[in-house]
């Protein structure tokens, strides 16, 4: 699988797999105001036909410095379709997305979200990615579930 | 100005106009309106406070009404650039940007130094596309205020994007030069100069970008490290120094290894096309493919590409290495992955052979392995022979005996099913993968989408409810809204399917609804991305908005409308339209919030106009996408019916530069040629259209002899077969039903290459154009012909499978072994 960094061409890709794969979803202005803010940090995984079959979509938390918090990143979506698996698209994608949050924008951490009941993408997060729950925040989702928040610092990278 | 005594008021409305232009822009619309009662009370004539009235309604849910004021404040004050600004903002609401741009420009007549309304009038220029004004608009604004950054960096985009490379160029070298006290590790200022280094790289002074990007990459004032790397890699190997070029690759590839450009990138620096691999260079770059294996251990991306190059031992060796590695992982990808490779017709027999190989030797000592092998050859088989399925699910039904719980194989199932014409079957399969794994919303959007294939639309549309807002008053709701184009365009398809045309179209609408909105929300990235100064992310945004219309979910939705269109103005919708609105009458509970004027799409089924509307959704394609032969032939459908006869020709001249052999293409010369209108032109016309018509077809052979020589040209060709069939009807009607019946019974022969698709149009056609007695025929040949299949069987008869196939025991509940 070809990995490259997202450009606008392939927002539509993006949004397509993640209402295949995941129960968040976001219109085509939430992905191009990432693309159009932040065109480092995204990137995709396409098949030979240049179909997009994993994604990271990621940006800076802006407010950080109003909250006190060091510059940090923070993935908004990551997933990679059922039939594309064991291939460590995931892994790659994100190790691309967060050395792009250090050397750019001197990302101390990066942080997500995550279903508390989702524990698939919790494995996967934890286990495969290295992240670390950070603490819950109750009642995140618009019906009503808690979130999970995990960090990763990225310091030693 | 005499009319300015008109537009005066006295001390106190002034400063209430004031007033009203301020709770305006702060979104106090009761406020301002009352406001603006106040002052007309006082002057009921005063035309800009009649506008500015009336753009407070608009905002206040009082549309019409607001629309007419503003439109009274225009004849009271024509002069008045308030009043224009106003009616352009309205448009601009209204997403009408032509008519807003107009409204602006004239509001600029009586303001030309509107700041406002210049700023607004070049985001219009650019949303429509208007380069030449939009570099005017740009220049007159940093004239009035050079000391406004966005002046300068907006100029220079207008500039580039009008073309004009060397000015724009010009004018960001001018501003950079005024730029100081830049913090350390700003990234928006180092965007503008990673900018500055790519237009530079456009101009073709390519030793100048390289100088610019290494002074900034020096100094840090490009922060991101990997565009630094990646335009120097470029701008090197453009200056032909590829020692150099080689390196920076080999440096990107370490941080990027599976980058399929970096790889292009390194072997090009290194003397060799990857695209274009001859004999004398395919041995150096197996090395290096070699050596970049052994650098990146942990990259998938060198030995898969070095499969695309290799040939004979070579490739079977490495082939067999790879396909190993793959099925002991379990990587379910596998055979998606290195289907690409088949085009080579010797590199496809090889990798069955492999895999057959490694299936036979692991049943016994690695089951998992195993499984993934027969897994992997029941793909094969169904690639190598779609019709033909019985190896293909011998292959999957071995593994699934040996595996019951693995949702993969279960879906790989359904597709074989699907390909081979059984919907039933194959949505049945797919929920089988579901009721694995509840939680994976993948397999639940699969299985809705058999479901939809299969005409299931209300099951369907409970199981991806699963899955959606619960707040939504609908699944399908949700999912329209969350843009969903697979679920708009598999809904619209069963609904078509099934015979329900008015839901279709809604379905088809919705799409074109969606992409409309795509090219909308472009609209503030104009001036965002100025701000932000993310100049080459916002050109990649222009350019994708530029093709939007070529999406293949696009392209299938305007087709799909436009041919439902065309039934309606044949006059088939008609009855469906009678049937439908009954069952419409009949819900007569009040809607839910959001109101839905037409939730039927009986309104969009009586279309006045409805080639009018098909035209516009096809028109955007001719542009986007010359080469595709549905495209032309659907223009020509409704050209014809338009009475558009050279539009017709040009369409049919398009697919001959295609294919010129094309049995869409026949068939439709037969129907320009014997077109009834066409015969009523008067003589003028048919000597022009005569003239077009040259080169199309011979001019002095009759209709059938045509249509005989084509199908003697087309031996063995069941489309070829099914388009001498139609035009043959179209000639001569009645009197040949029986040599068409003859024909099409033909294609029954095993040695007639047959897709399911033609077999189903052919059943269509006899059935419900030449209505003729042998359909029944037909369609048990069918049967017998496609014995997997479901598609031909009768309704009742499907039904009974359908229950026997529900009536089995669900897979084992188990969780899937991982």
């Amino acid at each position: 699988m070809n990995i490259r960094l997202a450009t606008a061409g392939d927002l539509l890709g993006m949004q397509a797999c993640n209402l295949q794969n995941l129960p968040e979803n976001y219109t085509l202005r939430y992905y191009l105001y990432h693309a159009m803010t932040w065109p480092s940090l995204s990137y995709v995984a396409e098949d030979s036909k240049g179909r997009v079959v994993g994604y990271i979509l990621a940006k800076m938390e802006e407010d950080a410095a109003e909250k006190n918090e060091p510059p940090h990143g923070h993935v908004t979506s990551i997933s990679v379709l059922r039939s594309y698996r064991r291939l460590g698209l995931a892994k790659k994608l994100m190790l691309l997305s967060q050395e792009a949050m250090a050397t750019i924008y001197k990302a101390e951490y990066v942080s997500l979200h995550v279903r508390k009941s989702n524990r698939a993408a919790i494995g996967l997060y934890r286990d495969t990615l290295g992240f670390e729950v950070h603490g819950v925040e109750a009642k995140y989702y618009a019906d009503g579930e808690d979130a999970l928040a995990m960090r990763l610092s990225l310091k030693e990278t | 100005m005499a009319l300015s005594s008109k537009r005066a008021l006295p001390a106190k409305e002034t400063a209430l106009f004031k007033s009203l232009l301020q709770l305006y822009e702060t979104r106090q619309y009761k406020k301002a309106l009352k406001v603006a009662d106040q002052i007309l009370k006082k002057a009921p004539k005063h035309g800009e406070t009649t506008s500015m009235k009336g753009l407070v309604l608009t905002n206040l849910n009082r549309k019409e009404e607001g629309i007419q004021l503003v439109k009274a404040g225009i004849t009271l004050d024509i002069d008045s650039h308030i009043c224009w600004h106003v009616f352009g903002i309205v448009h601009k609401a209204d997403r009408n940007y032509e008519e807003a741009l107009k409204c602006y420009l004239q509001a600029l007549k009586f303001d030309k130094d509107n700041i406002n309304i210049l700023r607004d009038s070049a985001q219009l220029q650019v949303q429509l596309r208007q380069y030449e004004p939009l570099q005017e608009t740009r220049l007159a604004l940093l004239k009035l205020r050079p000391n406004v950054r966005l002046g300068w960096v907006g100029l220079t985009v207008a500039y580039h994007l009008n073309n004009k490379l060397s000015e724009a160029r010009t004018v960001l070298q001018q501003y950079l030069k005024t730029v100081k006290g830049v913090p350390d590790y700003d990234f928006e200022f180092s965007e503008l100069l990673t900018y500055y280094v790519t237009l530079t790289e456009e101009t073709g002074d390519y030793a100048d970008a390289l100088q610019l990007l290494e002074s900034y990459a020096k100094d840090r004032s490009i922060v991101d490290k990997s565009a630094i790397l990646t335009i120097k890699a470029r701008l090197l190997q453009k200056l032909g120094r590829s020692n150099e070029a080689a390196e920076a690759y080999d440096c990107l590839l370490v941080q990027s290894p599976e980058s399929f450009e970096y790889y292009q990138g390194y072997f090009l620096a290194k003397g060799i096309d990857l695209e274009n691999i001859s004999d004398e260079t395919r041995p150096k770059a197996l090395e290096l493919f070699q050596a970049l294996s052994e650098a990146l251990p942990k990259a998938t991306s060198p030995r898969r590409l070095a499969l695309d190059i290799a040939s004979g031992d070579i490739f079977r060796s490495m082939a067999g290495a790879y396909l190993q590695t793959g099925l002991v992982r379990g990587v379910p990808s596998l055979f998606s992955d290195v289907k690409a490779l088949y085009r080579d017709t010797n590199k496809q027999d090889v990798i069955g052979e492999l895999v057959l190989h490694f299936s036979s030797r692991l049943a016994e000592y690695d089951p998992t392995t195993y499984v993934w092998s027969l897994y992997f050859l029941a793909q094969h088989h169904s690639h190598v022979s779609p019709t033909k399925p019985e190896t293909a699910l011998h292959f999957i039904n071995t593994a699934l005996e040996h595996t019951p719980t693995l949702p993969e194989l279960y879906m790989i199932k359904a597709r074989i099913l699907k390909r081979c014409g059984d919907p039933i079957g194959a949505s049945q399969t797919m929920e089988d993968a579901r009721m694995l794994d509840f939680q994976d919303r993948f397999l639940n959007t699969k299985s809705a989408k058999y479901l939809l294939r299969d005409g299931l639309i209300e099951q369907a549309n409970s199981v991806l409810g699963l899955f959606t807002k619960k707040d939504a008053p609908s699944p399908g709701a949700d999912l329209e809204e969350m843009q969903s184009l697979l679920y708009l365009l598999e809904e619209g398809r069963a609904y078509r399917s099934v015979g329900k045309l008015s839901l279709a179209l809604k379905r088809y609408r919705a799409v074109e609804k969606t992409f409309s909105d795509f090219e909308d929300d472009q609209y503030d990235f104009h001036s965002y991305c100025l701000r932000r100064h993310t100049l080459n992310a916002y050109h990649g945004l222009l350019r994708f908005e530029d093709t939007l219309r070529s999406h293949p979910a696009y392209v299938e939705s305007a087709l799909a409308a436009a041919e439902i269109y065309i039934r309606i103005y044949d006059g088939g919708a008609k009855v469906i339209g009678a049937a439908t609105s009954q069952a419409n009458e009949d819900k007569e509970a009040a809607p839910a919030a959001p109101v839905d004027d037409d939730p039927d799409g009986l309104k969009l089924l009586n279309a006045k106009k409805p080639l009018e509307e098909a035209t516009k959704l096809v028109r955007p394609l001719e542009e986007l996408l010359p080469l595709d032969i549905r495209v032309w032939t659907t223009s020509f459908d409704l050209a014809l019916r338009r009475g558009k006869y050279l539009q017709a020709i040009r369409a049919l001249r398009a697919i001959q530069n295609v294919r010129a052999d094309d049995p869409e293409l026949h068939y439709r010369v037969v129907l320009l040629k014997t077109s009834p209108a066409s015969t009523s032109l008067s003589d003028r016309s048919r000597v022009v259209l005569a003239k077009a018509l040259d080169g199309l077809t011979p001019p002095d052979v009759p209709l059938e002899e045509l249509n005989t020589l084509f199908l003697q040209k087309n031996p063995g060709s069941a489309a070829a077969a099914f388009s001498y069939c139609r035009s043959l009807w179209v000639i001569k009607g009645q009197a040949v039903i029986s040599d068409v019946e003859e024909s099409l019974l033909q294609l029954a022969r095993p040695e007639i290459q047959l897709s399911i698709e033609v077999a189903l149009g052919a059943l269509e056609f006899l059935q419900n154009v030449a209505n003729s007695a042998r359909s029944e025929e037909f369609r048990q040949a069918m049967v017998k012909r496609f014995p997997l299949s479901t598609v031909f069987k009768t309704e009742s008869e499907k039904a009974s499978i359908r229950t026997d196939l529900q009536a089995k025991p669900p897979p084992p509940e188990e969780p899937g072994h991982e």
